[in-house]
């Protein structure tokens, strides 16, 4: 016993030294790169940015080619894109690192820590590099300015945005007798046609929500309803949510009704598997973001349809608000470095590079001029599903239900509604589920309130 | 009288001097003592009472999302993580997690030890395979199991479909998505308790079996008299180390089912880590990581106060 006691205090001890020598160690390297940094400058004269981006998957690859084109076209900058996991937790890294020599130039953020980011102090609003160069921000898609202009202020540079659709698979909508091109627009419909999905085939379910908080705040801003009060914190800083009980409970209701008829897929809050039932024929439609399309149209060995998301039957369709992310300028950088990042930040709204991304992922051209490109004609030509995520957006009805909440909170806000969304999955009661978000949710904004000394 | 009174001076000059040479010495062999302990005094202030002192202050206040204090809140983080519905499901199934995880680990890597122990050929192959799972990071075998327990490809499901069973959503029901956990990490820690308690059990003496032999008694008997007793040091370890463990459960939470379905496997360290970096609220984590230390502290100190007296040492 004692042998073993001194065995596991000297590999503690070990450990602890490992720890210590892990934790100089990328210091080490970032001196390693600095000098390297230094010595490539003297070589080649070219400046560094380094961007961190969330895009894995189609979006990468799209994202890398897109990056390597930039850096061949000129030879004054050299982009590094560095992946750094998903939206979540690129910020949550991005806040360790923030105000060192080790932050990034420019980051991919999610349009929910727009205002965290703006908060933190951390950024150079882009206004200012647009007034100084006099650049025309007026060519973006309008819903997309909407949503990122405060004050006629823009903070960040939006780049990649998308809108939820609903997938279907067309081959058994017909196998069920449905019409495949006229696919169910409420959610009423969509029970129906799930209970027809399921009659007609025995091992497949209806439908399909992943619990994802963006969904929630999708499916509210479609009736017209506000994920917070204060005009979803655009007029004020929030002091409690903005929809109403009926609003929120149409929601649980809607799936509810279909985990009764036993029509509804259960993939909790992995979307990664949701989409392989979808792909494996085991559920016949989904709400995803538009990103996927390209993806999921490419991989399905059947015909993929592509709807507007579904809205209640007595409320009028309002719209999506813009998903997606924007890129931030990092403040503390030497100046040289955050204007390279800006001339990176231009390319990327060219109508060439905009279409080529639209193509790649899904995601749509946030500069409409890049629909009248060459390569986006053909490929709507060929998967005329991609151009659906394009009108649903430019169908929206412009209101601040649609131009979606500002709130520090949001991300905790999401785990609060996904939390809700799966205790209903389950078998939960509506009305408890409802009312413990609510209770929840406006908690957090009280105490988000609270910590910022408001 | 006066010779009497200058031994007696004399013995208190010794006396005194006897003292400080002894105080010299004890002074000599404190700073000898710390420089030994020096290393690790160091070593824990950084890694551990630093960190913990600053957790304690953090626990008072609320946050900016870089985790730069705000607001002196004094209890009120305390009070309202005991109020949170969150919490409190998260401290249930952390205790539930516990149980479902720790006698099983230990009731099997302890079986596997038994028969492992035999002295047969090709043993040692066995023995390696019983202590793999060792060599397997958190982070691999949670992938491993999250193939496993996939809804659409995923193996078990295809085994109950052959059997003509309804299939089971193991980490989106409530119902089974804390066992399929408790399964994930049954299976990664019997690599680590297979292996302490076959060293514990290749250290007991070699006569008491053969007195044992000579006597006739069973295999059983033997096992109960003399294996367990004599094995007994080493069990008390090894539980005290899977209830940390299980304790501080974070990895495979985090790779199968993000706390979900509707925090069903929301385990205190998981919520610690969210509250913290998802919700940028570190003076709550801070005080949700100073409950849990009492915890564990408690759940110790009560498990060497009452498993102590039933320990074997030789």
């Amino acid at each position: 016993m004692k042998k073993i006691m001194m065995v596991l205090t000297l590999s503690l001890v070990f450990i602890l030294a490992a720890c210590s020598g892990g934790n100089s160690n990328p210091v080490d390297g970032s001196q390693n790169k600095e000098t390297e940094k230094t010595g490539s400058e003297k070589s080649s004269e070219k400046q560094l940015v380094t961007f961190w981006h969330s895009m894995g998957g189609a979006g990468q690859d799209a994202l890398n080619s897109i990056v390597e084109d930039f850096n061949k076209s000129q030879d004054n900058i050299q982009v590094n894109a560095e992946y750094q996991g998903t939206y979540d937790e690129s910020l949550t890294k991005f806040n360790a690192v923030a105000g060192t020599d080790s932050a990034p130039t420019m980051i991919q953020t999610f349009e929910i820590g727009t205002k965290s980011m703006i908060n933190s102090g951390n950024i150079i609003p882009i206004q200012e590099f647009v007034d100084a160069d006099g650049y025309e921000m007026s060519g973006l898609e309008k819903n997309i300015i909407n949503y990122y202009s405060l004050d006629g202020k823009f903070y960040s540079m939006p780049f990649n945005s998308s809108t939820p659709v609903m997938y279907y698979n067309k081959d058994a909508f017909k196998a069920a007798g449905l019409d495949p091109e006229n696919p169910p627009a409420t959610y009423e419909e969509v029970e129906e046609a799930s209970k027809k999905i399921v009659a007609a085939h025995s091992d497949m379910k209806g439908f399909a929500l992943q619990a994802y908080g963006w969904l929630w705040e999708q499916l509210l801003a479609n009736q017209g309803a506000l994920l917070l009060n204060n005009d979803n914190g655009r007029s004020k800083t929030p002091t409690e949510i903005g929809w109403t009980e009926e609003e929120g409970k149409s929601i649980l209701n809607w799936v509810k009704h279909m985990v009764d008829d036993g029509t509804f897929a259960n993939y909790g809050t992995n979307g990664d598997n949701m989409v392989a039932g979808f792909l494996a024929g085991d559920v016949s439609m989904f709400l995803q973001s538009s990103a996927s399309a390209r993806d999921v149209i490419d991989n399905a060995p059947f015909e993929v349809g592509i709807a507007f998301l579904p809205h209640p039957e007595n409320k009028e369709r309002q719209g999506v608000v813009i998903g997606g992310a924007s890129l931030w300028m990092i403040d503390g950088k030497p100046e040289e470095e955050t204007k390279a990042a800006w001339e990176f930040m231009k390319y990327l709204q060219t109508p060439e590079v905009q279409g080529k991304w639209h193509v790649g992922t899904g995601y749509f051209a946030i500069n409409p001029a890049a629909y009248d490109e060459q390569v986006v004609k053909e490929a709507w030509a060929e998967k005329p599903q991609l151009q659906v995520t394009v009108e649903q957006l430019q169908s929206t009805k412009p209101s601040f239900a649609t131009q979606g909440a500002l709130m520090d909170m949001l991300p905790e806000g999401r785990k609060i509604t996904e939390a809700a969304l799966e205790s209903v999955y389950n078998g939960g009661d509506v009305d408890e589920a409802h009312q413990n978000a609510v209770k929840q949710f406006n908690e957090a904004i009280k105490k988000a309130n609270k910590a910022r000394g408001e | 009288m006066r010779m009497a009174n200058s031994a007696l001076e004399a013995n208190e000059t010794f006396m005194y001097q006897v003292e400080r040479v002894k105080k010299k010495n004890r002074k000599l062999s404190f700073i000898k003592g710390m420089l030994f302990l020096l290393p690790s005094l160091i070593l824990f202030s950084v890694f551990l009472f630093y960190p913990m002192l600053k957790t304690i202050y953090l626990s008072f206040f609320l946050t900016d999302a870089k985790g730069a204090t705000t607001v002196f809140v004094g209890w009120d983080n305390y009070k309202e993580i005991f109020t949170d519905s969150v919490f409190l499901k998260g401290m249930k199934n952390t205790f539930l997690f516990v149980f479902y995880t720790v006698p099983l680990t230990v009731i099997i890597s302890l079986f596997l030890t038994v028969i492992a122990n035999e002295k047969l050929k090709g043993i040692g192959v066995f023995r390696t395979i019983f202590s793999s799972t060792m060599g397997v990071s958190v982070a691999a075998a949670s992938v491993f199991w999250l193939y496993l327990f996939n809804p659409t490809m995923g193996l078990l499901n295809k085994f109950l479909e052959l059997l003509g069973a309804e299939s089971i959503g193991w980490l989106t029901d409530p119902d089974w998505a804390l066992f399929a956990v408790s399964v994930t990490t049954i299976w990664m820690n019997i690599g680590f308790t297979f292996l302490i308690l076959l060293g514990g059990l290749q250290s007991i003496d070699s006569s008491l079996y053969e007195s044992a032999d000579i006597e006739g008694s069973s295999y059983f008997y033997k096992l109960r008299r003399i294996t367990i007793p004599m094995l007994s040091p080493t069990l008390f370890f090894v539980i005290t180390v899977s209830i940390i463990n299980a304790f501080q459960t974070f990895g495979q939470i985090d790779i199968l089912t993000q706390g979900g379905p509707a925090n069903e496997t929301n385990l205190i360290v998981y919520s610690i880590y969210r509250e913290a970096f998802v919700n940028y609220q570190f003076g709550s984590a801070s005080a949700q990581a100073i409950v849990l230390f009492i915890f564990i502290l408690l759940m110790t100190a009560l498990q060497f106060k009452l498993g102590e007296r039933r320990v074997h040492y030789q």
